[in-house]
């Protein structure tokens, strides 16, 4: 009984043996890699490349809702996109707008 | 002339679908990169570039295979793996 089901989903025209699964499912990788990238310094990031990632996840997040059917694991993706994007560029707003006080006053002192 | 405009107008894969703008918001990662290429490569993230390569190459397929088959985003895809694969090069490069 399981073994038809799992045959079932193996042979689906966007299961694993097809594009249509692998494409997506790669798409994590995006995420994953911006989760990587929390622990390097905030000079790094580059911030035409965050807001490129947080606004394309914003907007597939939408438009996976309004297509039929809604895909849920697009809409996932995109969402997990959008937030690792949106902390990146909070970590790098934040060291170049919010941190300069202490910056320049050990540069004065320094 | 106009018939051909109309005829991309009214498509379905054109501006009035999604299949349309969701792969206008994804050149924004290609110019994205190529505003990068001008950066001193100590700025590339490795991670992000190199699941980027795959990223676009699985979706070039995609894009094909998808139906209705979607030729604008194939293009979109296409051109991000050039500049990521560019980018990749000079990340490579710079770590010695």
């Amino acid at each position: 009984m399981a073994t038809s089901k799992l045959q079932a989903l193996w042979n689906h025209p966007a299961g694993p043996k097809t594009i249509h699964f692998w494409a997506p499912t790669f798409k994590w990788g995006i995420s994953i890699a911006n989760i990587a990238d929390f622990a390097k310094p905030p000079e790094k990031i580059s911030y035409p490349q965050q807001i490129a990632v947080t606004a394309t996840g914003l907007i597939w997040s939408r438009y996976s809702l309004v297509i039929t059917p809604k895909n849920w694991n697009l809409f996932s993706v995109n969402v997990a996109m959008a937030s690792t994007g949106l902390y990146q560029l909070s970590r790098k707003i934040r060291q170049d707008y919010f941190s300069d006080e202490k910056e320049a006053t050990a540069q004065l002192e320094g | 002339m106009s018939s051909a405009f109309k005829a991309f107008l009214n498509s379905s894969v054109g501006p009035k679908t999604t299949h349309f703008w969701g792969p206008v918001s994804n050149w924004g990662l290609v110019l994205a990169s190529v505003a990068d290429t001008k950066k001193p490569p100590e700025m590339i993230s490795g991670n992000m570039t190199g699941v980027l390569c795959v990223y676009s190459a699985l979706f070039i397929r995609f894009a094909w295979m998808v139906r209705p088959r979607n030729h604008f985003l194939m293009v979109t895809h296409m051109s991000n793996e050039c500049v990521q694969l560019y980018q990749l090069s000079r990340w490579a490069r710079a770590q010695g």
